[in-house]
Formats: C-alpha cells, sequence, structure tokens
C-alpha cells in the first residue's frame, strides 16, 4: 500500500457484496481493510478465488474517500483484472479476463452488479 | 478444463479467435462539454493490438497529449468469440506523476474509458478513479 492511499477512508467499500444476479460468474466479493490496505476474496459457485490485495482510489483528486478498487487474479490458467466502483450503493464491477491456457475461450469483458448483504 | 465460473465450462478448441479491434478503432470525443480528465482518444489498428493516443481533458493533472501506447490486452465480448461490439481493452500509461491504467469498454456504440490513476509521490492529489463518456467522431 503507498502512502497515498493510506490517506483514503475504505468504509464505503469495505463489506461483503453478493451478486444481484444468481446466474452470473462471481457470487460474492468480501472486501477487508487491513493494516497493508485493502484485500478482495472473490469467489463463483465453481471456485474459490482466493484473496488478493487491491489499490484503492478515490472519485475526486481532493477527496479522502475511496469510491472505487482494482485488482489482479492470476491463476495460472487465466488471468482476471477485477475493477470496480460503489455507484449509488451498488458495487459495480468489471472484470477483463484472459485466458493463458491454449483453450478456444477468447478473452472477454463482463460487468456484474453486487449489493451490500 | 479449468474455469473460475460456470459459463466458462466450453469446450472451445484453440487457437482462439481473433478479437475485432477494428470495431474499438477510431476518434473518440467527449460526450460531455465540461472540462474533464480526457478530452479524446485516438484509437488505431496496429495488427491483433491496438495504439492508443490519449489527449487530456484540462482537469487536475492530465497532460495535454498523453502519447502513443500499445495495448497490453484487447478483449472480446463474449468468451465464445472474437467479436468486440462489446469489446474492450487495457492500455497503461506513465504519465510524469502518475501510472494510469486505462481501460476502455464499448457500449451501445460509446466507449467507456476508466481510468485508475495511482500517484508515486504523496501530493495534492488523491488516487483517483475516473469513468468517461466517448462518441466516435465522424
Amino acid at each position: 500500500m503507498s502512502v497515498v492511499e493510506a490517506a483514503l477512508d475504505l468504509s464505503v467499500i469495505v463489506g461483503d457484496w453478493r451478486n444481484t444476479n444468481p446466474a452470473a460468474g462471481i457470487d460474492r466479493i468480501v472486501c477487508e481493510a487491513g493494516d497493508d490496505g485493502l484485500t478482495i476474496h472473490c469467489s463463483s459457485g465453481v471456485r474459490d478465488w482466493g484473496k488478493v490485495a487491491a489499490g484503492v482510489f478515490a472519485f475526486e483528486f481532493d477527496s479522502g474517500q475511496a469510491g472505487a478498487f482494482s485488482a489482479v487474479y492470476d491463476l495460472g490458467f487465466e488471468e482476471v483484472r477485477v475493477q470496480a466502483n460503489v455507484k449509488q450503493g451498488v458495487l459495480v464491477v468489471v472484470t477483463l479476463n484472459a485466458f493463458k491456457d491454449g483453450s478456444g475461450r477468447s478473452n472477454y469483458f463482463n460487468r456484474e452488479f453486487f449489493y451490500r448483504s | 478444463m479449468e474455469i473460475l465460473r460456470e459459463f466458462e465450462r466450453i469446450d472451445l478448441p484453440g487457437p482462439r479467435p481473433r478479437v475485432g479491434v477494428e470495431l474499438m478503432a477510431g476518434r473518440w470525443t467527449k460526450t460531455n462539454d465540461k472540462t474533464q480528465w480526457i478530452g479524446g482518444l485516438d484509437v488505431r489498428v496496429d495488427g491483433d493490438d491496438l495504439l492508443v493516443r490519449v489527449a487530456g481533458g484540462g482537469a487536475g493533472p492530465s497532460p495535454a497529449d498523453w502519447g502513443i501506447v500499445r495495448t497490453t490486452t484487447v478483449y472480446a465480448g463474449w468468451l465464445t468469440s472474437g467479436d468486440a461490439t462489446a469489446g474492450a481493452f487495457v492500455a497503461k500509461y506513465a504519465l510524469p506523476d502518475a501510472d494510469v491504467e486505462l481501460q476502455a469498454n464499448l457500449n451501445l456504440g460509446l466507449l467507456v474509458v476508466a481510468t485508475y490513476v495511482r500517484f508515486r509521490e504523496p501530493g495534492p492529489y488523491a488516487n483517483r478513479f475516473t469513468r468517461e463518456f466517448f462518441r466516435r467522431d465522424v
């Protein structure tokens, strides 16, 4: 965590977020604040993705409130960039998914929405 | 086959199809009359990648010309084809004071551009997320 990131309030982001669409890809994202900054823990119905560190970002250059985060999962066969921001109480999550396993699956963009449980 | 989500369980023989990056190329102009972080983008095809030039929009420490970078990754709209009608790309910039990850995606003909701005040293600005909209300049 950088000194710049340490100054941001994480309260808008921290929480247990559930997908608004039960048929979507990621079921749950748990965002936690710790000594080393924000961590996120994603899980789907088929896999626990584990925890990774996330960078945090404000909506304004002069704000002390974090409203967005960015993290990268590298699971070997697939790399997922998770980029999210809280808008009107909803966590809007973009994933940029790149396969590295030689399968014919295309790298793909996806967006999902989460509510705080 | 390894998957992260159930819908990734699709047996498609490799190699993966080329992403149709041409749909994301063009000159893109901001939809908002007000000053913003990015004023416009010039996106050109270079093989299977894109070359992205960003013009600053006058807000905050946004340089007038961010220069040209190659996309780090291009993405289709879904994993079963290379169709980029709802595709996206990621590009990374090293600006004078900040590192920026730029993520752009096509949505209903607009280019939606998010940036994650991370300053290298403490200063007057917070690390910032931006999300701005651009129309194709015809």
